[in-house]
């Protein structure tokens, strides 16, 4: 009985952890609103993450680097290895949420002036940003809980996350009808 | 940091980096060594590049355009270049380029005299995976030097470029 009553606690203190953390989101959203982002803060986005990605992962987060220190050097530059890439996935997460944020408050501010919005498509890319969002919280946790190293096994999860971020951005130029020169070419 | 008005012509700027690879950055030793040079062409008050060899043949713009194409080239190449390569370069330019690697090393470390070598405007995160990949090699290239110290040729160190020189 008690460990059913334990379990029912923590499983509430999670959803209301859960709900807060929406708030906080959907509130930091609302405050960044204003000034209004423009276009070419989107198109610049996804130009420069999209040029990044691919390679640039690969190499981050493969495993060539790490056998070769792990072979080469000492501890002590093992030890500087992990630091440093530790805080390159760090910051290459905090690019992901970042753009994603931006992508979704210059849709809004988009959505807030238009008088077509299709329900579906809003739907499309709410869901798009909160899957974006959840898979960096689980690709930083991976990283604090487990280092960097093994991010190399989640290098599919990686991946997937900047394709993820790239069709949203690209979802959201769609939804914002933008000029033709800040659309991704796919 | 040229104006939209004055861009030269692409035909031209490539045969100024044809020349610029032929003639100069051909005789560096290594990529790394490259981009020390190309990053000491650029004052770093106004980010623009000045060569005066190449400005004898071609107009200030074109030379800029050159340059800054060749600069962004070696460092793409070498920011994404497997650590293993990275090291064998930063250590071809310590061992090459300094009578005493060793006070490079502690110099570099000190100072972080490589975080001027990246183009003003590469990608945020290339820029940061080569600082990081510097940081790395130059422990990696101090770990080797305590074990075979080689004797260096001091000549070879007056013909190599260093950041700011």
């Amino acid at each position: 009985m008690i460990g059913i009553l334990s379990l029912s606690a923590v499983a509430l203190l999670l959803i209301g952890l859960l709900l807060f953390l929406l708030r906080r989101s959907e509130a930091t959203l609302s405050s960044d609103l204003s000034p209004l982002g423009s276009d070419d803060e989107l198109s610049n986005a996804y130009e420069s993450f999209e040029a990044c990605c691919g390679e640039l992962l690969d190499r981050m987060f493969g495993p060539d680097d790490w056998d070769f220190v792990l072979n080469c050097a000492p501890k002590q530059v093992q030890r500087l290895f992990l630091s440093e890439r530790k805080e390159l996935a760090r910051y290459w997460l905090c690019q992901v949420r970042s753009r994603a944020k931006t992508a979704m408050r210059i849709h809004v501010a988009h959505a807030r002036n238009s008088d077509k919005l299709e329900p579906f498509l809003e739907l499309r890319l709410a869901i798009d940003y909160l899957m974006v969002r959840a898979k960096c919280e689980l690709v930083a946790a991976v990283l604090s809980l487990r280092g960097p190293m093994a991010l190399r096994k989640m290098i599919k999860q990686a991946d997937g996350l900047s394709d993820q971020l790239t069709a949203l951005l690209a979802l959201v130029s769609k939804a914002d009808a933008l000029p033709s020169h800040t659309r991704v070419r796919r | 940091m040229l104006e939209p008005s004055e861009q030269p012509s692409p035909i031209i700027v490539e045969e100024a980096l044809r020349d610029l690879r032929n003639r100069t950055l051909a005789r560096l030793d290594g990529d790394f060594a490259k981009l020390v040079y190309l990053a000491s062409t650029r004052d770093y008050n106004t980010g623009r590049y000045v060569h005066d060899g190449l400005s004898f043949r071609f107009s200030e713009p074109i030379v800029e355009r050159a340059l800054a194409a060749a600069h962004r080239e070696v460092f793409a190449s070498l920011a994404v270049s497997p650590l293993r390569t990275f090291v064998a370069q930063v250590e071809q330019y310590i061992r090459s380029g300094c009578a005493r690697p060793d006070e490079l090393v502690t110099t570099w470390n000190s100072s972080e005299a490589y975080r001027v070598l990246a183009p003003a405007a590469d990608h945020p995160l290339t820029v940061r995976l080569f600082m990081s990949n510097v940081k790395v090699a130059l422990a990696i290239v101090k770990a080797t030097l305590v074990e075979h110290p080689r004797s260096q040729d001091p000549q070879s160190s007056l013909q190599l470029p260093s950041p700011g020189r």
